[in-house]
């Protein structure tokens, strides 16, 4: 195996190490997450229900950004949140929170 | 009517305006004479206009009260007034109608996916533009059916002549049988691993290209034909998921010089009665770390060749969380795959002009990847950038007609004009082992996910 690549890598795992160190460190704000990933230069923050928000936040930043709330209807968020639910093997109440919250937030 | 309503609501306004007003002086409790004159002439006036909208309004039919209840001053729509009552009614209802005819429509189709446009330059290569359209298809039958479906259009020079290759990347319908287990059939991302089932999409993987692990001459499957059972649990805070499939699995290179011992994973035929059995299970101590384990056990030689079993692993893990510290988003992820292929001899007689060929068919690969975005600086710039950097690599066995382990390490820079729509920049620095030539390449990518 080739040996230039050993320092980078080094620096690359020891970065995730100390990001999540940092990290732990941090006391999670509550709803801290629900942060658009855009840095809310394209969405207003909206007030809005804790459960739901953080339930939504929780799991739909996981794989990629976040869209708008506005993005889609509520007949729309629901076939989305399906899809998700399949795909990301949601539980059911996850489900149902999510739903509601992006129906009474869009 | 329209002047009728109009100034209905010219009254009622004029009623609410006056009420506010006289709130706010219900701290003396009184008010002026003349005030009080005046809401009287009004409500005795929007009284007056009710009644006389309450008998118009009433069905045509007569009814034997009728004749009781209807005022003598009954007030008689001249038949143009009628006419274009009549018009206002049915234009509603023909609104309202396509409103609930579309959102019933709405209500089950929606049309997703995502479009690319990149540019690579690679060292030994020509460079080259490309383009991808991807759209998705999704289909709520009812609460418990879905159907997904994506199509892949994308330009290809086949031996010369440009086309456009079109590829069902899956299509299948899912069932949500209870709270925990969600069944479904057809062909599906593979549930292995990150990067085919989550991260492949072009607006949600951070840099322009695969892993090693994965795509063409991957070690892992990215999509598969057959059924599955997936779904979730938590216990406590802790949640788990699993996803589970059969399908038709991996097909053994066993002819081909240049691949044999390959896996391929594109079968949609099977070329055996074995079936591939394959899952990934998944844990999440805290809601923004998940790790997981992949597995996928095939029989994978074609029917008339020895029999070789595969057995493929993999372990991935990821952390994606906003830190305040960094005042940003850290997205990190990591993944390796395992592939162990019963050791077969190729080409046993040498009829193909490459065997008898046998060797310890085990690989291997992964990466590692970290990407930071400073999604709470003050500078919007700063803010809708990305900064990537992933290790990847691969490692053949020795003795493999394909063997060229292969090491990369790249940088990318991305912008975010909108949460599922960015411009990539990446660097990548390869090096293949039997290779005196760098690879390293250039990347351009613009993706959009709508
Ligand atoms: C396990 C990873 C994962 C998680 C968690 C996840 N998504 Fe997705 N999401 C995806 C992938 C992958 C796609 C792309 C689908 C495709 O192109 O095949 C996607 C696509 C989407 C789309 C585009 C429309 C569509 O349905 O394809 C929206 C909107 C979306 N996700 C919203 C959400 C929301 C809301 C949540 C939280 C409930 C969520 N996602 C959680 C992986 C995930």
């Amino acid at each position: 195996m080739h040996r230039r690549f050993l320092i980078p890598t080094i620096v690359l795992v020891l970065a995730g190490v100390l990001a999540i160190g940092v990290s732990g460190c941090s006391v999670r704000a509550p709803g801290q997450g629900i942060t658009p990933q855009d840095g809310s230069v394209l969405q207003a923050p909206v007030p809005v229900p804790k459960e739901g928000a953080e339930v939504w936040a929780d799991n739909c930043m996981r794989c990629h950004n976040i869209r708008p709330l506005t993005s889609y209807s509520d007949a729309q968020w629901e076939v989305v949140v399906h899809h998700m639910r399949v795909r990301a093997n949601l539980t059911a109440v996850e489900h149902k929170a999510i739903v509601e919250f992006l129906k009474g937030a869009n | 009517m329209n002047s009728r309503v109009f100034q209905i609501g010219i009254l009622l306004a004029m009623t609410a305006t006056n009420s506010h007003a006289q709130e706010a002086l219900s701290d003396d409790k009184y008010v002026p004479r003349e005030e009080y004159e005046q809401l009287k002439e009004q409500f005795d006036a929007l009284k007056a206009e009710v009644d006389k909208l309450k008998t118009t309004g009433q069905p045509q039919k007569p009814r034997p009260d009728d004749t009781v209840k209807t005022p003598t001053t009954e007030y008689q729509l001249t038949e143009q007034e009628r006419r274009s009552r009549d018009q206002v009614i049915s234009d509603i209802v023909e609104n309202w109608q396509l409103n609930q005819a579309s959102l019933a429509d709405s209500s089950k189709f929606l049309i997703a996916g995502y479009a690319t446009a990149g540019f690579t330059d690679q060292e030994g290569e020509d460079s080259n533009f490309s383009a991808k359209l991807v759209p998705v298809f999704l289909w709520k039958l009812n609460d418990r059916l879905l159907f997904e479906g994506e199509v892949e259009f994308e330009l290809e020079n086949v031996n010369g002549a440009s086309e456009t290759e079109v590829n069902l990347e899956y299509a299948n319908v899912s069932y949500l049988l209870n709270d925990y287990i969600t069944l479904g059939a057809g062909k599906f991302l593979t549930p292995f691993g990150l990067f085919g089932e989550r991260l492949h999409p072009a607006w949600i993987n951070k840099l322009p290209d695969a892993p090693l692990p994965y795509g063409s001459g991957g070690l892992a499957p990215m999509s598969s034909v057959g059924f599955y059972m997936r779904g979730g649990v938590a216990v406590e805070e802790t949640k788990f998921n699993y996803a589970f499939y059969v399908s038709n699995g991996p097909n053994l290179n066993t002819a081909t010089a240049t691949k044999a011992g390959t896996l391929i994973f594109d079968n949609y035929e099977d070329i055996n009665n074995n079936k591939a059995i394959g899952g990934r299970v998944g844990v999440l101590p805290v809601p923004e770390m998940e790790l997981g384990y992949s597995f996928q056990v095939a029989r994978v030689a074609p029917d008339g060749f020895e029999r070789v079993d595969a057995v493929i692993m993999g372990v991935d893990f990821s952390y994606v969380r906003y830190i305040d510290a960094l005042g940003g988003i850290v997205d990190f992820r990591a993944e390796w795959v395992f592939s162990d292929v019963e050791n077969a001899t190729f080409d046993p007689a040498g009829s193909l002009g490459f065997g008898p060929l046998t060797f310890d068919n085990k690989r291997h690969g992964g990466y590692v990847q970290l990407a930071y975005r400073p999604s709470k600086n003050s500078s919007e710039i700063l803010r809708r950038l990305e900064f990537v950097t992933r290790w990847d690599m691969i490692e053949l066995p020795s003795g493999a007609p394909d063997e060229t382990d292969e090491q990369r390490l790249t940088f990318g820079l991305n912008y975010w004009l909108a949460p599922s729509t960015v411009v990539k920049a990446a660097y990548r620095l390869g090096n293949k082992e039997n290779n005196a030539e760098d690879q390293n390449a250039f990347f351009l990518q613009a993706a959009v996910g709508f």
